[in-house]
């Protein structure tokens, strides 16, 4: 059996003022690819922020243990350095995780500089060419404000798998994406999943995508997983209304292999 | 939904404040209306028999250069502190929102000349035109507060300005248009009572500046003048002899000190209840 | 960038022509007679006919907007003319009295930032620490003393008291020590809270759950993004410092004789010296607008993005 990477118990939490998640059990093993589907509103972004500990999520009751020590008995420092190099999080709007005003390359420099390595601008290219980028040097020099949403993303991830994490958390990352750029960027993760070995825990509000990638299904609905199976299981025989309720709505597409790119929320690239 | 404790605390906790403050601007506000009772002696008389005379029964703050009873000078001066900010501000506030509500309600060219004047007031700093504008009026307190008003009524026309802009695109406001209503009408009745409350908070807010500036003003020679008692005139005079009788500058530096503090508290608290308003 | 300094530096000019013209004319209708006034301090007894005559040679006399123009004409030149109380060039005296006035204020100004800075900093990383209440209590009660106080009560303490200063301040450091710190108090406190305010919000901002998020160690988020975002509103809010400084510093160096530029035109006040009085204004608003506008440029450096947003 492969090693237990994330262990969620029995977890419930709150978010200012609101309960949103109650009882969700869920683990994730190294290498696996773990979808959750929900509308939004479901308590599935609120999932991954309470496992990456930010935003201010509290805890209210069960466990989250994370390369097997409880996240809640972690210092900051321990949680900072988990952070980033093990747990990779590519956020719901990725063009927001970099100072709009400073050039990449200082910003990257400091994040491989806080987990104890060297910026290697070589190896940065690399990165960037594996999401599509070209003109690596050019694009280091150049702040995150001059860049379009869709090309800030794609060097979030890169910056993500500069990291090499064992496990990536990704928050609804085609959302603001047109149909290619979604579609190529699914495929950039599916491609970091089988050479890496990253285990990849998504949450998405597309059925579709998840379908294309996922071992697992996780279905949330009002804050709870009402449903969590393989993926073939869910996609075919599943359990809850809810479930056979969201497999009719994705439209009928050809095969499985397309389905990723009919994830666009309808913003253009910009 | 169920509302985190310690959030209502919190909010309870800002009540509290804005509570303690106003029941201290309340005392404040009393002291200088009863002034005239409250005084032990009179605040104009002097007495070359008791010049700078130490604190004691008969005058419990002492007594200044002249004799006059420290004590009864400070009551009266919060009288007139008080009684010149909170006229400042009023006829600030009501010129200001009435050239604002016009600005924002009609637009075109009056507004672009009233507010190219507001952004040139802004460009200067304030106190400087204060003490030029109220040094060659010649000091007095018509003067100071010309002064000081000058620059004052820009900041509730730019608030009021901005509210009026944003209300006058409102469905409601086009129907009462619609319906026969005329402008000063509408303004009146359906803009004003909606940004009376942010106005209201900036006039709050300003009542510590301005006590500052007239303070000031009136510590250079430039504002109230003696015998008036004020507390910045009062500090200036007495300020020569404070080796000999420091009580004359002290007591009036307390109460100015006092006073300050007590209503930037009840602005700040205000501001900060209404902020976390705004985010729930 | 540039294009925009220029259309900037362009309306400085016009706000300042407008601005002379009010003081102009204020001036023009102000009560007192400065030519009665040149007379009497000279202990000369006034007549009708003496009167009649030095108006007429200060030039009193001829119509407004013929003596705003010439005025305005020679103040383009440099010329301030010459003061009503002892015919001394007033360029002259402005600029004896800037001099003074710009030491006081400039170290007053590093004084406030030295200690708000690390103050600001503390209280908005500790936010709501023991560190940060003790800050906010004091910044606060700071903040609503007005500069005359605290000049008379350092004075009274530090000189009176315990005898350890000066009461005139002489031009050593010690002397300025005083005045410096009446300014710097009230300034310093306000900067605190400023500070803190901005960079809470900062740290708000959606990037730095980003930058955690990518386990960017603490120090690089703090130094190096929200304190570096921050600069611009930083040299903004001290450029706007410098016109409380300016106000304050005519009461600062009237309380210690310092022989600034606030205490020349305190004196020329009581003497109604017009033209220091205008050349006080004048030079008082193009410095403070000047300042503003290189901070403008600064913050516009520092991020390009309000160039972007600003059009």
């Amino acid at each position: 059996m492969a090693k237990e990477l994330l262990s969620i118990e029995h977890l419930s939490a709150s978010y200012g003022e609101k309960d949103v998640l109650t009882d969700i059990s869920l683990s994730v093993k190294a290498g696996q690819i773990i979808c959750i589907v929900g509308e939004s509103g479901s308590g599935k972004s609120t999932l991954l922020k309470a496992v990456h500990g930010m935003d201010r999520v509290r805890v209210t009751g069960g466990s989250i243990r994370a390369f097997g020590s409880p996240v809640s008995a972690m210092t900051d420092e321990q949680r900072r350095s988990l952070l980033g190099g093990e747990i990779g999080l590519i956020p719901q709007n990725p063009a927001g995780s970099f100072n709009p005003i400073r050039p990449f390359e200082a910003q990257l420099r400091e994040t491989m500089q806080s987990h104890g390595r060297q910026f290697d601008p070589a190896e940065t290219a690399r990165a960037f060419e594996a999401v599509g980028l070209a003109d690596a040097r050019g694009l280091l020099r150049l702040r995150p404000y001059e860049l379009s949403g869709g090309m800030n993303q794609r060097v979030a991830i890169a910056a993500a798998m500069l990291l090499k994490p064992r496990l990536l958390l990704c928050d609804e990352v085609t959302s603001a994406l047109d149909v290619t750029t979604a579609g190529k960027v699914i495929r950039e993760l599916e491609q970091m999943n089988r050479e890496l070995g990253t285990a990849i825990l998504m949450v998405t509000h597309h059925l579709g995508i998840a379908r294309r990638m996922a071992e697992k299904i996780g279905i949330m609905k009002d804050g709870r997983m009402i449903e969590l199976e393989d993926a073939d299981w869910i996609l075919n025989a599943p359990v809850q209304e809810y479930t056979r309720q969201l497999l009719r709505d994705v439209p009928k597409l050809a095969g499985r292999e397309r389905s990723g790119e009919e994830s666009a929320g309808g913003l253009d690239d910009r | 939904m169920k509302i985190k404790r310690s959030v209502s605390d919190q909010r309870k906790k800002q009540r509290y404040r804005i509570i303690a403050a106003s029941a201290a601007a309340v005392i404040l506000i009393a002291v200088a209306l009863l002034a005239p009772m409250l005084s032990p002696n009179d605040p104009y008389r002097t007495n070359s028999a008791i010049i700078r005379h130490a604190p004691c029964a008969a005058y419990p703050f002492g007594t200044d250069n002249l004799g006059r009873c420290v004590l009864s000078r400070v009551l009266m001066g919060a009288r007139t502190t008080i009684a010149v900010t909170f006229f400042l501000v009023a006829v600030s506030f009501v010129i200001g929102t009435a050239i604002g509500l016009l600005c924002g309600y009609y637009g075109g060219r009056i507004d672009d000349l009233l507010m190219r004047v507001a952004d040139i007031m802004l460009a200067f700093p304030q106190m400087v035109i204060a003490i030029a504008v109220a040094g060659i009026l010649g000091g007095g307190i018509a003067g100071a507060m010309t002064a000081l008003g000058i620059t004052m009524w820009t900041g509730f026309a730019r608030l009021s300005r901005s509210h009026a802009r944003t209300l006058r695109g409102m469905p409601y406001i086009q129907a009462a248009l619609l319906s026969g209503k005329s402008g000063p009408y509408i303004m009146l009745h359906h803009i004003l009572p909606n940004v009376l409350e942010p106005l209201l908070t900036n006039a709050l807010t300003q009542i510590g500046t301005t006590m500052i500036g007239i303070s000031g003003l009136s510590f250079l020679g430039l504002g109230i003048v003696p015998p008036q008692a004020e507390w910045g005139s009062m500090i200036s005079e007495s300020r020569a002899y404070i080796q000999i009788a420091p009580w004359a500058v002290l007591f009036p530096a307390l109460a100015t000190i006092l006073t300050i503090l007590v209503f930037n508290y009840l602005g700040d608290a205000v501001m900060e209840y209404r902020m976390a308003e705004r985010h729930t | 960038m540039l294009r925009r300094a220029v259309k900037r530096a362009a309306e400085l000019i016009i706000i300042l022509i407008i601005l002379s013209f009010l003081v102009f004319a204020l001036m023009y209708a102000a009560p007192g007679d400065p030519a009665e006034k040149r007379l009497t301090s000279q202990g000369i007894v006034v007549t009708k006919e003496i009167l009649q005559a030095e108006r007429e040679r200060l030039g009193l006399l001829r119509p407004f907007f013929v003596r705003y123009g010439e005025w305005l004409g020679s103040i383009a030149r440099g010329d301030f003319g010459v003061s009503f109380k002892d015919d001394m060039p007033v360029a002259g005296k402005l600029a004896a009295g800037l001099k003074n006035t710009l030491i006081l204020s400039s170290l007053s100004l590093l004084i406030s930032l030295a200690a708000a800075l690390p103050l600001g900093i503390v209280s908005a990383v500790r936010q709501d620490g023991p560190a940060d209440h003790l800050i906010r209590v004091v910044s606060f009660v700071g903040n609503s003393l007005p500069n005359f106080l605290i000049s008379v009560l350092l004075m009274y303490f530090f000189c009176i008291r315990l005898k350890l200063l000066p009461v005139i301040a002489s031009g050593n450091l010690r002397g300025l020590l005083l005045p410096a710190l009446s300014l710097a108090i009230p300034l310093a406190s306000r900067f605190v809270r400023q500070i803190r305010s901005e960079l809470i919000g900062e740290l708000q901002e959606e990037y730095v759950t980003g930058l955690r998020a990518r386990g960017v160690r603490e120090r690089y988020v703090i130094w190096k993004n929200v304190l570096y975002n921050s600069l611009g509103h930083i040299v903004t809010m001290a450029a706007l410092a410098v016109g409380t400084l300016m106000g304050g510093s005519v009461v600062i160096e009237t309380v210690f004789r310092w022989p600034g530029i606030g205490k020349l035109v305190m004196d020329s006040i009581n003497a109604r010296d017009y033209p220091v009085i205008m050349g006080f204004v004048l030079i008082m608003g193009t410095i403070y607008m000047g300042v503003n506008l290189l901070a403008d440029v600064i913050a516009g450096i520092l991020d390009p993005r309000i160039l972007n947003t600003q059009k």
